[in-house]
């Protein structure tokens, strides 16, 4: 991964240094994701709902965040203006260098084939293929070959050794959730985008896929970016971005739970 | 992307065999026509071969033009044989009288279910291809050989007694000897009869000329250089060619007069119920693609490009296309023995030769299976294509309409507006039958398709009073069904849009037909004032003494016969009919235009005649005006037009005396015979002196014109059975069609099924629900069809006014053809209806 030297987007004022509230600062030139103030408006006249409401947010290369936040706090508009799925009503979003906010239809299919990788709630695998198809179908979509290797040591990670021949029917919700992990790291993707993963899981299928997440950052260097309402999930993070109303309430390194229940009833306390 | 395309039609089996089987048997009608129609041109070729076999030229009268009722040329003098020797390099010649007649054993026509009994004067063995199996051919008066297949059947011998009927009367013959033709087991039906020169030619009233003079070529003379020597030395009436181009010319003109009807009016069913299986394609698309929303928005989401989803959509169409096509063409040879193996049931012989699939077939079944399938897939793809890859993290997300949804209406209006166009032009614009009846055709397609593009519109109301009735009679299973019709009008639409087209056509047939038959009566009962038609069976010309015959019969008070040939007058082939002046106008009511009066009849002569009134404006002529006449054998006369009638469905054509009529065409051909009793006789009386009298005539077939009148209503009959049973194909794949939508529908809808179950309703009620949607669907689908087939029957109608044929509704069988809608929508709900009671409350109500 350390091959990805691409110039990070200057933006001039808005462009800082991000310190967490912990101390630590993370420079510039590794900002992988950098969002400046992003608005996102629903409806018009009286009735516009600004789901957004001026987010700037910079995400490091390698770092694992997961993004909180009560529903309708805005938290899956942010992810999916993040990852190029929905557009900003004004603000800039910069995706691994590239301005994802000034791309076109045919660009930023590239970008979603080439930079990201997503893992869904609902898991969202192809019912007809085998879980070996799935994972590798982003390298079947991009047109890539020879990366045997990398799909083996993808298969080891996730361990499924022998179910690689079974319908996603055919496997429990954690393993089928494991294959997309699998399938959203095929590529290889500046950011993994993770919306919900825990969501339609059992606490321990759950915890297995949140490991897997865990190890991906850690071992392979993987930016994760995790859209979660769950404080358990949220504490395998390196960083917790809270969200209130459409905008960025809290920003945080690792917590633990507890913790992360604070936060969460001092946020609530203050509304 | 191809994978994922082969995998999801792997995946769901039904789908993609219903969807296959919708367009695999339009493919298989139009491969199993070729097949069939090249089967039968074969076994003709073969004939013909046979017959040729040897003869380097053949020579024969030139015909003037051909149609359907020239009947035989006047031949070739007798003296032209000598001449044809005298050309260098004949080896020898021969010439012969051939003609068609009949044969009777023991005062009974023998029956050859259509095909001729063929006349041939005797020629030797070296030039015919004739065997002897017994006997040896004719070599005095009165003496005749047979085919095997007539002495095997009618259980005759040498020494037996048979009556030759021909054109020249009836006469007893000898059987002296039994032959095989070349190595063909089957002519057709066709049974052969060789004559002596003498007979033949009085039998077929050609004194001193013969029909054909074939001749053979000395070693080293080519059968061109041959002909080219004939042909200089013959007059320009003698049409010279080799015995190879002669067997592909009769080959050429048969197969003309066989598959001219029936592969364009196989070819057009097949298309129809192509068209069908194109809308249950579409539909079937249309519906996956909804249901595969998000598995488009996932790859999208994965980074596939809009072109990478509308290639796996299209790879499933063209996988589907390629498997539909390949099988179509199997079940076409399926369907070509299988109506082979029916003509043979029902005692029809064809001549076919092995199964022929040539490229043509495969090429023409391969592409109309393929694009057909590609072009009604290609809507839904681009739809798919259209989801966006946000669709993947929302439940229930909507597919966004189309930017030119909202044109559809104003689009199905250009749509329609061209279709009526295509009509209009076909019915009245320039060009020849066949690229006016491609426009009509085109023009009805459009049509179809602009009904199908705006009947969404009319889904609602016409569910809601279909489903009124439903719902009285099941509160609720009727009241969810009609609720099911309504709720994506569109796939309604397109589901009953289906059943139109195959409906529509049924329906357009059964009107015109009505109107064919109601105008053949009405307009019989108004001029015809004779009680009885003799006619000649096989189509074969009475004797000519007939009408003298009838009229001697006891209790007849006037009998009258009618000559028909065709000539041609300005180009255009027209019928001649010769009456006989006197007595003609007492059987018939003449209808005169302005002016006219049925003394005119009286006038006929040798130079005058007079003529119908479409007649006369086609051929721009009129009363006081002169037509230059041609025969079929070239002959050319002026007839002076005295008179205007109006008859355009029985004697559409000219009318001139019996005398004008054999001075023109050299020889009587009487085709009927009216004939009216005297006043207080009873028809069964009469009816039973008429057949007695005619006894004698083997040939004559009496009919009272009630049944007459009944036969012809009969044939017209037998033709709609046929239409309908082609058709039974289209209405058979738009019940794929239900059956397929209901399906999807169905699994759409497990959830709430699995929901109505849990809160108590019985396995009988979402059955009944799932029928009744179905039922809702397909008499939509029936009442679109009767209006449009009404509406298209109306129209052609109009065109046909002058022709005499009338509008009229069968109403009886319009009310069948909504019973067969509502019985197609019973039978197409049985399996979905089975799977939706099937479906496992608790697995449902998770289900996601």
């Amino acid at each position: 991964m350390s091959d990805r030297t691409e110039t990070i987007p200057q933006t001039g004022s808005a462009a800082a240094p991000t310190t967490c509230e912990d101390g630590t600062t993370i420079g510039l030139d590794d900002t992988v994701v950098q969002a400046r103030g992003v608005t996102k408006l629903y409806g018009q006249g009286d009735a516009c709902v600004h789901a957004l409401a001026g987010v700037d947010i910079d995400l490091q290369r390698g770092a694992y965040t997961a993004i909180m936040g009560p529903s309708g706090s805005g938290k899956s508009t942010l992810m999916h203006i993040l990852a190029g799925l929905d557009r900003p009503s004004a603000g800039n979003v910069w995706v691994d260098g590239v301005e994802v906010t000034g791309l076109k239809e045919r660009a930023l299919t590239q970008l979603r084939r080439d930079k990201i990788g997503f893992i869904f709630q609902t898991f969202n695998l192809l019912p007809t293929l085998t879980a070996a198809e799935n994972i590798v179908l982003p390298l079947t979509i991009a047109g890539r070959k020879g990366e045997g290797a990398w799909v083996d040591e993808l298969v080891a990670t996730v361990g499924l050794g022998d179910r690689l021949k079974h319908k996603p029917a055919e496997l429990s919700g954690g393993q089928q959730q494991r294959v997309a992990v699998a399938r959203a790291l095929a590529s290889r993707p500046a950011v993994l985008f993770a919306d919900e993963p825990t969501g339609n899981l059992d606490s321990r299928t759950g915890e297995e896929v949140l490991q897997l997440l865990r190890q991906s950052s850690e071992k392979l260097g993987q930016t994760v970016v995790m859209v979660t309402h769950d404080a358990h999930a949220a504490t395998y993070a390196d960083r917790i971005v809270f969200l209130k109303d459409g905008v960025i309430a809290h920003d945080c390194g690792r917590l633990g739970r507890d913790e992360i229940y604070d936060v969460i009833k001092s946020l609530e306390d203050v509304g | 992307m191809i994978r994922i395309a082969w995998r999801s039609l792997t995946a769901h089996k039904l789908r993609t065999i219903l969807t296959t089987l919708a367009i695999l048997l339009g493919v298989a009608m139009i491969c199993g026509t070729y097949v069939l129609s090249d089967q039968i041109d074969r076994g003709f070729k073969n004939i013909f071969t046979d017959a040729y076999k040897g003869i380097d030229v053949a020579v024969a009268r030139k015909a003037k033009f051909s149609g359907q009722m020239t009947g035989a040329t006047a031949g070739l003098p007798e003296s032209m044989i000598a001449q044809v020797k005298g050309v260098s390099g004949v080896a020898g010649a021969y010439g012969f009288v051939t003609g068609t007649g009949a044969v009777a054993v023991n005062g009974k026509v023998v029956s050859t279910g259509g095909s001729p009994t063929l006349f041939f004067s005797y020629a030797p063995s070296d030039i015919s291809n004739t065997t002897y199996v017994q006997g040896g051919p004719p070599t005095a008066t009165g003496e005749v050989s047979i085919i095997q297949k007539l002495a095997t059947d009618q259980k005759l011998h040498l020494g037996s007694v048979i009556d030759v009927i021909a054109p020249g009367g009836s006469d007893k013959a000898r059987v002296v000897g039994v032959f095989t033709f070349g190595a063909e087991s089957s002519l057709g039906g066709s049974l052969i009869v060789d004559t002596t020169l003498a007979d033949a030619q009085r039998w077929f009233n050609m004194p001193g000329s013969v029909s054909e003079i074939d001749a053979k070529a000395v070693a080293g003379v080519s059968s061109d250089t041959l002909a080219q020597r004939v042909r200089a030395a013959l007059p320009a009436y003698a049409e010279v060619k080799t015995g190879t181009q002669a067997a592909t010319d009769q080959t050429k003109q048969i197969s003309d007069a066989i598959g001219g009807f029936l592969r364009p009016v196989l070819l057009s069913f097949g298309g129809i119920a192509v068209l069908v299986g194109a809308f249950i394609i579409f539909n079937a698309f249309s519906m996956t693609v909804a249901q595969r929303r998000r598995e488009f928005a996932m790859l999208r989401a994965l980074g596939a490009s809009r072109r990478q989803v509308l290639v796996t959509i299209t790879g499933e169409a063209l996988a589907m296309g390629v498997l539909a096509s390949v099988l179509g063409i199997l079940a076409g040879l399926g369907i070509a023995a299988g109506i082979l193996r029916l003509f043979a049931v029902a005692k029809i012989d064809i001549p076919h030769g092995g199964i022929v699939l040539a490229p043509r077939t495969v090429v023409v079944a391969l592409a109309v299976g393929i694009i057909v399938t590609l072009l009604s897939a290609v809507i839904p793809a681009t739809r798919a294509t259209r989801v966006p890859p946000m669709a993947a993290l929302q439940e229930g997300a909507v597919l966004p309409p189309s930017r030119f949804a909202r044109f559809t209406p104003y689009f199905a209006g250009v749509v329609a507006v061209l279709g009526a166009l295509g009509i209009v032009a076909g019915m009245y614009g320039p060009g020849n039958t066949t690229s006016r009846l491609g426009a009509i055709a085109f023009g009805a397609v459009l049509v179809f398709v602009a009904v199908a593009m705006v009947s969404r519109y009319i889904i609602r109301p016409l569910a809601g009073l279909l489903g009124w009735p439903l719902q009285k009679v099941a509160p609720v299973s009727g009241r969810l069904a009609r609720d099911n019709t309504v709720r994506n009008p569109a796939r309604t639409a397109a589901t009953a849009s289906a059943l139109m087209i195959g409906l529509g056509v049924v329906v357009f047939v059964a009107v015109f037909a009505q109107g064919l038959k109601s105008s053949f009566i009405d307009s019989f009962d108004r001029v015809v004032r004779a009680d009885f038609i003799v006619q000649g069976k096989n189509f074969l010309p009475l004797p000519s003494d007939t009408a003298t015959l009838v009229q001697g019969v006891a209790g007849v008070q006037t009998a009258a016969g009618v000559e028909a040939q065709q000539a041609q007058i300005a180009k255009k082939t027209t019928a001649v009919y010769g009456v006989d002046p006197s007595s003609f106008r007492r059987i018939w009511k003449f209808d005169w235009v302005k002016g006219g009066s049925d003394a005119l009849v009286g006038q006929l002569g040798t130079g005058n005649a007079i003529m119908e009134e479409q007649t006369a404006s086609s051929l721009r002529s009129g009363v006081g005006k002169t037509v230059d006449v041609v025969t079929v054998d070239g002959k050319r006369a002026k007839l002076k037009v005295i008179g205007l009638y109006r008859d355009p469905i029985l004697l559409n054509g000219v009318i001139v005396s019996d005398a004008g009529y054999t001075s023109l065409f050299g020889k009587p051909q009487l085709f009927m015979v009216f004939a009216k009793g005297g006043p207080g006789t009873s028809v069964a009386q009469n009816e039973a002196a008429l057949k007695s009298a005619l006894a004698s005539v083997p040939t004559a077939d009496v009919q009272t014109a009630q049944q007459y009148k009944d036969g012809i209503v009969k044939q017209v009959n037998q033709l709609l059975n046929l239409l309908y049973g082609l058709l039974a194909m289209s209405v058979i794949i738009s019940l794929f069609g239900i059956v397929n939508t209901l399906v999807l529908a169905v699994f759409e809808r497990t959830r709430e099924i699995g929901l109505t179950r849990a809160i108590g309703m019985s396995r009988r009620q979402v059955r009944a629900t799932v029928r009744f949607e179905s039922v809702i669907t397909s008499i939509i689908g029936a009442i679109m069809g009767i209006v449009v087939g009404v509406v298209f029957a109306w129209v052609v109608t109009t065109k046909f006014a002058g022709q005499g044929i009338t509008f009229s509704i069968p109403a009886g069988q319009l009310l069948a053809f909504l019973i067969v809608g509502v019985i197609v929508g019973v039978i197409a709900a049985i399996l979905p209806a089975r799977r939706a009671a099937r479906i496992d409350i608790l697995e449902a109500i998770h289900y996601e």
